[in-house]
This record gives C-alpha cells, sequence and structure tokens, in this order.
C-alpha cells in the first residue's frame, strides 16, 4: 500500500544544509497499522508528511497504492488525498467557521459526495456527535473536537488514515477513549494506519513500531 | 458548474456566519456607495448649479451668429428635442410720437425666450409679468421711456417699424451677457424684425440660437455644432459668457472630482487591507481543505466564486446606501439649493459597479488568490508561508489599475499623476523609512523600560506587516491632508476673489468735461467710486507695417482688432507684466502695454511696432510690454493700455466704477437724470450669484470632506483591526505569564503612537508634494507650503492612530487567555 525508497529530506538553513530525513525504506501492507516513533525532532512528522502527499522529497519516492508521488504535482497530489488518504491531527484542525456536520461534510463535498449530508450525519452518529452536530468547535472540548475529526477522516471511506500525535492535546482519559474509537473504526473499515506517536502503549496498539533516530527508521525488535 | 456556485455561497455564508468577512464586505460596500453618493452627488450638483447659473444665458446654451442663424442647426436642435429660442440684438436709433429720437439696445427675442431664468416686465396697469412681448409690441427700459417721453399705448419706430409701447423690461435674465452694448434697452418680438428694414449686409446684427435639455442632448448637440462653425459664429457657454461663474464651477468641480478620487483611492487601501487579513486568516482553511484533496484550481475557483457573490451584493447594497447617501446631502442642501432638483441618472451606478470590480480585481483578488499556493505541509507545521514572489507584481498592478479607474472616474489625467505621486513618494519613503526605523528602534528598545521593550519588540517582529500598515496609515492620513489643505486654499481664495465692496456697476460714456460733475455727485451721495480711466475705442491696423485683414474678410491668424483703450501712470492693480517692462510715470514716448491674449490674436510681441487708428487718427507705438489680466476681479480690465500722455492727444471718453449697497438702487436714477448720456452696467446681479454659487458649492465640500474623513478613518481601523488577532494571541501568553493589563495596553498604545507618528511624518510629506502640484497647477492657487503641518502630521498622527489602535484592540486584555490560547 506504501513504499518507499531512498526517501532523503534536506532543508537549507542559515549553518548549510540538513539533513532531516536519510534514505528511508519502507513497505506497509493493505489494512497494516503502524507506529512511528521517536524523540521530538527526529523527523517523525516530516516522513508523515512526505508519506501523506503534504511534501515532497528531496530524493527518493513514496508510491502510494500503486502511484508514484513523484510523478504527480501538487494538484494531482490533492486529487489522491482526495481519493485515498484520510487525517487526524494533532491539533484536530477543524475550521472554526464550520459547524460539527459541516466540519464532516468538507472532504465529502471535495471529492464530489451526493449524499455528503446523510454520510456526515451518520459518522458523527458513530463517533456519538449527533447531538452535536450544529456546533461550533469552540464550544466543543477538545475530546469532541478530536471525534469531530476522526468523523471527518472515516467518512470519506479512505485507504490510509494518517494520525499525527492524535492524543497529543487530551488528558490520558480522554485520549484513551479516541484512540479506542480510532481502533474501532480502522477495524470496521479495514483502513491502513500510519499513527505518529511519542506514546509508546499507543504505538503497542498497533501491528508494527517503527522507531525514528537521526534521520534514520529502524523496526522495533 | 452550479455545484461551484452552490458550494461558493456555502463557504460564502459559513464565512459571513464566522465573522470572517464584516471588514471585507464593508469595505466593498464603503467602496460601491462612496462612489455612487459622490459622483452622484457631484453630477446632480454640477447639473443644478449649471442650471442656475445658466440662466445668464437665459439658455444652456447659445449659438451665435453674425448672420441668421443657419436653418440646419435649427432643425436639428427640433429633431434633438432640444428646446429653443432666439434673439437677434442691435444698435438702432428709435422714434417716438413726440418725435423724440435716441440710440436704443435692440433685443428682439423669439420661441421659448428665456429658457432660463425669467423676465421681469411691468405692465401698462403697473402689473408685473414674466411675458415676453407680443408681435407689434415693445417693451422699453426704464430710462427710454423717459428719454423718448412715451405713453402707454402710443407707438414708437424701430427703423421702418412701427411698433406699440406695451410695457417695461425691469430686468432681463442675459442682460450682463455680452454687454457691451450701449444704449437701454428697446425689447420687440422676432416677428418684427423683417419689417424694421433694419437688418441689412454688413450691418452689425448678433443672432442667438437659445438651447436648452438634458445635459447629454445639450452637449450632444454642442458637440455636433461645434465643426460646422465658420468665421462669425460662437458658440456660447456659461463658463465662457461669465469667466467669474465658470472659474468657480471650474474649481468647485475640480475639488469634487478630487474628493471623488480620494475616496476611490480610500476605499481601495481599506479594500486590501481587509482582503489581506481575510486571506492570512483563511490561510489555515486552506491548509487543511488541501489536505483533504482540494486542488489549488478548487480553491482558487471557490474563492473566485465567493468573491463575486461578495462583489454582487456590495455593488446592490452600495448602490443603495450610495443613493441615500446622496439624498440626504441633497436634502441637507436644498434650501440652499436653487431651483428644482434633477435625476440622479444612470452614471453613477455603473461608475460604482465598475469601482467594485476594479477594487475586487486588483484588491481584493491578489491576496485570495495566492491561497491557491498554501501548501498543506502547514496542516503539519504552521511556519510553512505562502511563497510570496507575487506580491510586487500585485502592487504595481493594483496601483495601475487605480491610476486607470481615476482618469476614467476623474477625466484628468495631470489630478491623477498628482496623487499618485504623493502617494508613490509617501509609499516608497514608507516602506524604507519605516524598515530603517523599526531596526533601529529595537536597539533603542533594548536599553528602554519594559513596555517600551514590548512595544517596540512588537513593531519589529511585525517587521514587514508594520511597514504595510503605517504606509496604509500613511497614505489615508496624506489623503486626507491634501484635501482639507486644497479645501481652505479654495475656500480663502474665493473669499479674497469678491471681497465686501467689490464694485458692482460700470458706468461708461463719461465726457471728460462730467469728470468733476460725476464726482461730486457720488461725494453727495455718499458713494465711494473708483478711479477714472480714459476709454476710447480704437483698432490695431498693423503689426511692423504689416497690415492685418479684417475681421469681415476672415481667415485663420492675426487679424485687425478693436478694443478699448485706455491710458495711466501706473499698472491697473493685479495686472502682472509677463515680458518687457512698465513705463515712467510721465513718458511721453509713444508706447503700449497689451494683454497676453490680445497680443496673440493681433500676433505681437514685445518691441514690434502697432499702427493703431483712434477715429480718423492714425499712429505708431512701440508695444513695451505684455500683461496677464485676472478676469475674475471685476474690476474694470483693458487689453491696451498707454502712457496717460500718448493717449491724452485723442478725443475719448472716461469709465468707472463703483460699489452700491443693496439699498442705494435709487442713486442709479437720479445718476440717469441727472447725466442722460451715461451707460451703467449693473453686474450686482452676477456678483450676488456668484457669492450665492461659492457659498452653495462651500457647504456641498464641507459635507463631502465629512464623508471622506468618515471614509479615511475606515481604513484607518481597518488597518488597525488588521493585526488584533495576532496581538490577541501574544496578549493571551503575556498575560498568562503574569503581565498586568496596562503593561499590555501600555505597550500597544506605544506601538500605535510610533507607527502613527511615522505615518503623520510621512503623510505631510506627500500631501505637500501633491497638495503643491493640485494648487498650483489643476486648481490655479496660489500654494503656501504648510509648515505648521510637519508637527501636526507627527502628533496628530501619534494621538489618531495611537488611541483608535489601543481602542481597537482593548478587547485583547478582556478576552479571558483561556479562550484565545484553546482556540489556537
Amino acid at each position: 500500500m506504501i513504499t518507499t525508497s531512498q526517501l532523503t529530506k534536506r532543508v537549507s538553513t542559515a549553518d548549510g544544509d540538513l539533513e532531516i530525513l536519510r534514505g528511508i525504506a519502507l513497505e506497509i501492507k493493505r489494512g497494516e497499522t503502524a507506529a512511528i516513533v521517536g524523540a521530538s525532532g527526529s523527523g517523525k512528522s516530516t516522513l508523515l508528511g512526505l508519506l501523506a502527499g503534504l511534501d515532497v522529497s528531496t530524493e527518493g519516492d513514496v508510491v502510494i497504492d500503486g502511484t508514484s508521488l513523484a510523478s504527480l504535482d501538487e494538484d494531482e497530489r490533492a486529487l489522491l488525498r482526495a481519493d485515498k488518504i484520510g487525517f487526524v491531527f494533532q491539533s484536530f484542525q477543524l475550521l472554526p467557521a464550520l459547524t460539527a456536520l459541516e466540519n464532516v461534510m468538507l472532504p465529502l463535498e471535495l471529492s464530489g459526495a451526493s449524499d455528503s449530508d446523510q454520510r456526515a450525519r451518520d459518522f458523527l452518529d458513530r463517533v456519538g456527535l449527533s447531538e452535536r452536530r450544529d456546533h461550533y468547535p469552540r464550544t466543543l472540548s477538545g475530546g469532541e473536537q478530536q471525534r469531530v475529526a476522526i468523523a471527518r477522516a472515516f467518512a470519506s471511506e479512505p485507504l490510509i488514515l494518517f494520525a499525527d500525535e492524535p492524543t497529543g492535546n487530551l488528558d490520558t482519559a480522554t485520549g484513551a477513549k479516541i484512540i479506542d474509537l480510532l481502533f474501532a473504526l480502522n477495524t470496521e473499515q479495514g483502513t491502513t494506519l500510519v499513527l505518529v506517536t511519542h506514546d509508546m502503549s499507543l504505538a503497542a496498539r498497533c501491528g508494527r513500531q517503527l522507531v525514528m533516530q537521526a534521520g534514520e527508521l529502524e523496526e522495533a525488535s | 458548474m452550479a455545484a461551484l456556485l452552490g458550494s461558493s455561497l456555502r463557504l460564502l455564508l459559513r464565512d459571513w456566519r464566522g465573522g470572517e468577512l464584516g471588514v471585507l464586505f464593508s469595505a466593498l460596500i464603503l467602496a460601491v456607495s462612496l462612489v455612487v453618493g459622490i459622483s452622484g452627488f457631484v453630477n446632480r450638483l454640477q447639473i443644478n448649479l449649471e442650471r442656475e447659473s445658466s440662466r445668464f444665458l437665459a439658455a444652456d446654451l447659445v449659438v451665435s451668429t453674425a448672420d441668421r442663424t443657419p436653418e440646419s442647426f435649427i432643425a436639428r436642435a427640433a429633431e434633438s428635442g432640444l428646446a429653443r429660442g432666439e434673439t437677434v440684438t442691435f444698435s438702432s436709433m428709435v422714434v417716438s410720437e413726440s418725435d423724440e429720437m435716441f440710440l436704443a439696445s435692440v433685443k428682439a427675442v423669439g420661441g421659448a425666450y428665456p429658457l432660463r431664468g425669467s423676465l421681469e416686465i411691468e405692465d401698462t396697469n403697473g402689473q408685473l409679468t414674466a411675458n415676453q412681448p407680443n408681435p407689434g409690441e415693445v417693451l422699453l427700459a426704464d430710462r427710454l421711456v423717459q428719454q423718448l417721453n412715451v405713453l402707454p399705448g402710443q407707438r414708437v419706430w424701430v427703423g421702418d417699424a412701427e411698433l406699440v409701447y406695451a410695457g417695461k423690461v425691469i430686468s432681463e435674465p442675459d442682460g450682463t451677457s455680452g454687454f457691451f452694448g450701449y444704449g437701454p434697452r428697446l425689447m420687440m418680438h422676432t416677428a418684427d424684425i423683417e419689417a424694421t428694414g433694419v437688418i441689412q449686409p454688413g450691418s452689425r446684427v448678433t443672432f442667438r440660437l437659445l438651447i436648452s435639455g438634458s445635459p447629454d442632448q445639450v452637449s450632444e448637440f454642442a458637440d455636433w455644432v461645434r465643426p460646422q462653425l465658420v468665421q462669425g459664429q460662437r458658440l456660447l457657454t456659461v463658463e465662457e459668457s461669465q469667466p467669474g461663474i465658470g472659474a468657480t464651477l471650474d474649481r468647485a468641480r475640480g475639488f469634487l472630482l478630487l474628493a471623488g478620487s480620494l475616496g476611490v483611492m480610500l476605499a481601495a487601501a481599506a479594500i486590501l487591507v481587509a482582503a489581506r487579513r481575510f486571506g492570512e486568516r483563511h490561510t489555515d482553511h486552506v491548509a487543511v481543505m488541501k489536505s483533504l484533496g482540494a486542488t489549488s484550481t478548487t480553491i482558487r475557483n471557490l474563492y473566485a466564486a465567493s468573491l463575486g457573490w461578495l462583489g454582487i451584493a456590495a455593488i446592490l447594497i452600495g448602490s443603495v446606501l450610495g443613493w441615500l447617501a446622496q439624498s440626504a446631502m441633497f436634502i441637507a442642501l436644498a434650501e440652499q439649493l436653487p431651483g428644482e432638483i434633477n435625476e440622479i441618472g444612470v452614471s453613477p451606478y455603473i461608475t460604482g459597479a465598475v469601482t467594485a470590480l476594479v477594487c475586487i480585481g486588483f484588491f481584493a483578488w491578489p491576496p485570495l488568490a495566492r491561497l491557491g499556493l498554501v501548501s498543506p505541509l502547514r496542516v503539519l507545521r504552521r511556519e510553512t508561508t505562502i511563497a510570496g514572489s507575487q506580491r510586487a507584481l500585485d502592487l504595481v498592478l493594483g496601483t495601475l489599475s487605480l491610476a486607470g479607474l481615476m482618469i476614467w472616474y476623474s477625466k484628468d489625467v495631470f489630478l491623477t499623476s498628482a496623487l499618485m505621486g504623493g502617494i508613490a513618494v509617501t509609499v516608497g519613503l514608507g516602506f524604507l523609512g519605516a524598515r530603517a526605523l523599526l531596526s533601529s528602534s529595537r536597539q533603542l528598545g533594548s536599553r528602554a523600560g519594559s513596555v517600551w521593550r514590548l512595544a517596540l519588540a512588537g513593531m519589529q517582529r511585525r517587521g514587514v506587516n508594520s511597514a504595510f500598515q503605517i504606509v496604509i496609515f500613511g497614505v489615508a492620513i496624506m489623503l486626507l491632508l491634501v484635501l482639507v489643505s486644497v479645501r481652505t486654499s479654495l475656500l480663502d481664495q474665493w473669499r479674497l476673489q469678491l471681497p465686501e465692496g467689490t464694485p458692482n456697476h460700470y458706468l461708461l460714456n463719461v465726457a471728460p468735461q462730467e469728470a468733476d460733475l460725476i464726482n461730486d455727485f457720488f461725494t453727495d451721495k455718499n458713494v465711494e467710486v473708483g478711479r477714472l480711466y480714459p476709454s476710447t475705442r480704437g483698432r490695431v491696423m498693423a503689426v511692423n507695417e504689416t497690415p492685418l485683414p479684417t475681421w469681415e474678410i476672415g481667415q485663420e491668424g492675426p487679424r485687425q482688432q478693436e478694443a478699448n483703450f485706455t491710458s495711466g501712470a501706473v499698472m491697473p492693480e493685479g495686472n502682472v507684466v509677463l515680458d518687457g517692462e512698465w513705463w515712467q510715470p510721465g513718458t511721453t514716448e509713444s508706447i503700449v502695454s497689451l494683454e497676453e491674449g490680445f497680443a496673440q490674436e493681433i500676433g505681437a510681441e514685445v518691441d514690434d511696432v502697432l499702427t493703431l487708428r483712434i477715429a480718423a487718427n492714425e499712429f505708431e507705438a512701440r508695444v513695451a510690454n505684455i500683461r496677464e489680466v485676472d478676469w475674475e476681479s471685476m474690476q474694470p480690465n483693458f487689453f491696451v493700455i498707454f502712457p496717460t500722455e500718448v493717449l491724452s492727444r485723442y478725443p475719448g471718453m472716461l469709465l468707472t466704477s463703483f460699489y452700491l449697497e443693496p439699498g442705494q438702487k435709487p442713486v442709479i436714477g437720479d445718476l440717469i437724470d441727472d447725466f442722460p448720456t451715461l451707460t451703467v452696467i449693473e453686474l450686482d446681479v452676477v456678483i450676488d450669484e456668484i457669492r450665492a454659487i461659492v457659498d452653495q458649492v462651500s457647504q456641498a465640500i464641507e459635507l463631502v470632506l465629512m464623508i471622506i474623513m468618515v471614509a479615511g478613518a475606515l481604513v484607518l481601523i481597518a488597518g488597525v483591526t488588521a493585526s488584533v488577532d495576532e496581538r490577541l494571541h501574544e496578549s493571551a501568553i503575556l498575560r498568562a505569564l503574569g503581565a498586568r493589563r496596562g503593561r499590555i495596553l501600555g505597550a500597544i498604545a506605544i506601538e500605535f503612537s510610533m507607527m502613527g507618528a511615522i505615518a503623520g511624518l510621512l503623510a505631510v510629506v506627500g500631501a505637500e508634494l501633491s497638495g503643491w502640484l493640485l494648487q498650483t497647477q489643476m486648481l490655479e492657487l496660489d500654494y503656501q507650503p504648510g509648515w505648521i503641518l510637519w508637527p501636526f502630521g507627527l502628533v496628530l498622527g501619534a494621538l489618531v492612530i495611537g488611541g483608535l489602535g489601543t481602542y481597537t484592540c482593548r478587547r485583547v486584555v478582556s478576552v479571558p487567555p483561556i479562550q484565545v490560547l484553546r482556540e489556537v
């Protein structure tokens, strides 16, 4: 489902080039769940950005479901994301001007789904927020906001779900509930899950654990 | 397409609900309503004032011909549905039943005369009417009635025509236009002209076709007729026939257009600021949408369509508000404005809509178009920014479009360039100066107290944005300063143009031996009389012994000119020597001084020798100097002046001017009784009219100025609001760290005051440049550098921006920090 080869990312800084990722080779199969763990600044988020096609690599390539990202331009990558990829972010990234329901509808509308309203309602039901449908993000708690974000991510039934520190902004109890919800939906839809975290207990729930260290990725033993 | 329109409308409504659109939408509405309001008001005011002053012509437009008005002109006017009247004027000896004879200034009227203004006639029963004479009748000026010793119903002969005396002419609207017709008025009907037999080939007769109608119809007719005019045919407009009123109207129009153009610029600035803020606030939204799969094309189309909806709504609402605003202005001015108020027409709405489109296309769209370039990576890394290479190009395109809009709007390239020059200086110096000051202020700040350090650090951190804000503030203040200073000069100039006691009557045909008697007469009546000028009718025959062709032969280039010659030892007040030198008093040298336009018409320069003729005497004189004359001064002005000793060799009369208080009018009757051969020209009506127009326009100008001030304030508010979000976040962090509200507000006040001071200083520099160009070149006013403005601009900028900024940002210390920190 996801394959990378020689994936390298360098950025220019005042002190010369800085290599953030160093020739990463990775393969994640359909339906697998994989956690990328590592210290802050180890390059986890950079790798996630590249895998999801949000950023472009300096060298190497990412192949998603048979499509090489290096051969796509920004707009083609966007279409690929609309088609196959969902996200859950640490800071939720809900649009403050939209209600919970409208936030969930957004990716459905972007991919031109005709029944976006009904599907969004269904997914809000499934994350237990049907009562909060018309609330704006600022009137929802952190846990509720993340549940909206999860509903949004699964509503478009993606092949791959990328989650970036999904519990990073939540307390332990809420975080645990969110993770349960995430894995339940993941199992139900058979989604490939790539999760970035520094929470080892969360990482342990994934089928594979990958450790990021100084720009290199290793399978945890 | 339908899906795009639908989703863009949804986006717009959601943004509206979220309060994201308020400033941008208001700025767009402001732009449209400002343009519709001001241009509607200016159009209507101008038409209204022109109508009012057109009563001096008794028409909106006059075609004056030395021969009968060509049939084709009349036919065309009829075809265009214009109202028509005619007058035929000439001088003729008039004879009464008692065999008294007198030279009268005859005016035959016909058609719908007068088309503007009204006649005041006293019929034989002593009733006042406004009716023109019927065929077979004559109306006489009071003086002529006395001279002819005629009674109601008696016969009067004009040439071969026998007519009946049917009333007195008290006043006529066009009595003062072309006022060098001598002799008291006799008014008759054009139907009787043929019977007089006075009109022969070569006789000096003026035929006038009077036209009135809607401004469009009239100007269309004028455009049609102008290229067909031949020798001896002229088109007369209010401006030409009454230079005083014409110049006043021109300046007023210039000012109002200037105000309108400034309004457009201010609105554009507000839109630019608001759209930038809108774009910045939407960057995160777009990053999220892109991460969810929206392409840059989708984003661009979505925002373009949203902007389209916004534009349509703004045009509709702005047009309504603009209409209301100009109606309110007219209602406020209703008492001062003469005549009926005409319709606003469609052109202001078109101007408003085009303005909205230009503002959207060149000011609102670029920041939104760039949203398409937002990297989706921003969802992971907030510090990811948009590639900003296009900004300079946006600015250039925006400036060009604004210049184009202003040229279209004011039809004045010069006005536009003068303002753009001032703005360019403000913007250029602004960015350079602001950056330099910002970098040095940081070093200053590190040595200052903590509130100052906070303020200066804030200003510095916002680097480009601070510079942008300073420039916007600077431009807004500059435009307001330009407007205030031009208005002040304009009103001063108007006050000076016609000071109290400006002569309002001319006295012609004073015989030299009557001079002392006339002086005694006025001393008796307690009326101050001006200098007596010799006045002799004369003609320029040749320049450097090359004879000039006569008017009748007619051809392009110099030709013979007739004028009133005068003499004097000193140059009349208000005249300026352009070339050559004024003579020493007492000179007997045969020299002459010419008015510049007159010199051009005969093709003479300083040191050329003219051959002149007075009655049967021909003599030569060298051109000693060429003068500029202030035709608006209402003082006696002369084309040709000789040294006293030179002109005294030839016979001639005298002329003078005097001022009568409104209650002193009967003095004229006494004067004519004592000196029946004098000609009195009454200018008091014209002067009163100019004063009335000046008063009306002054009020309109004050009103427009106030509206523009409001627009300026909105730009400043938009500019200040632009940084509220960022400050909100900063303030929350600072307060979470324990900073007191006073300290944060103090820092904000210092930051805005410093930006305001810099902006104020920049504004003064730009305003001085624009003001100088506009006043000296466009409005022909004297320019005085406003040194007082410099410290004033600095202090005012600091106070206004500091106050406004602190007031607008007061929310940042009142919102609980947790609420702000949770939102981000």
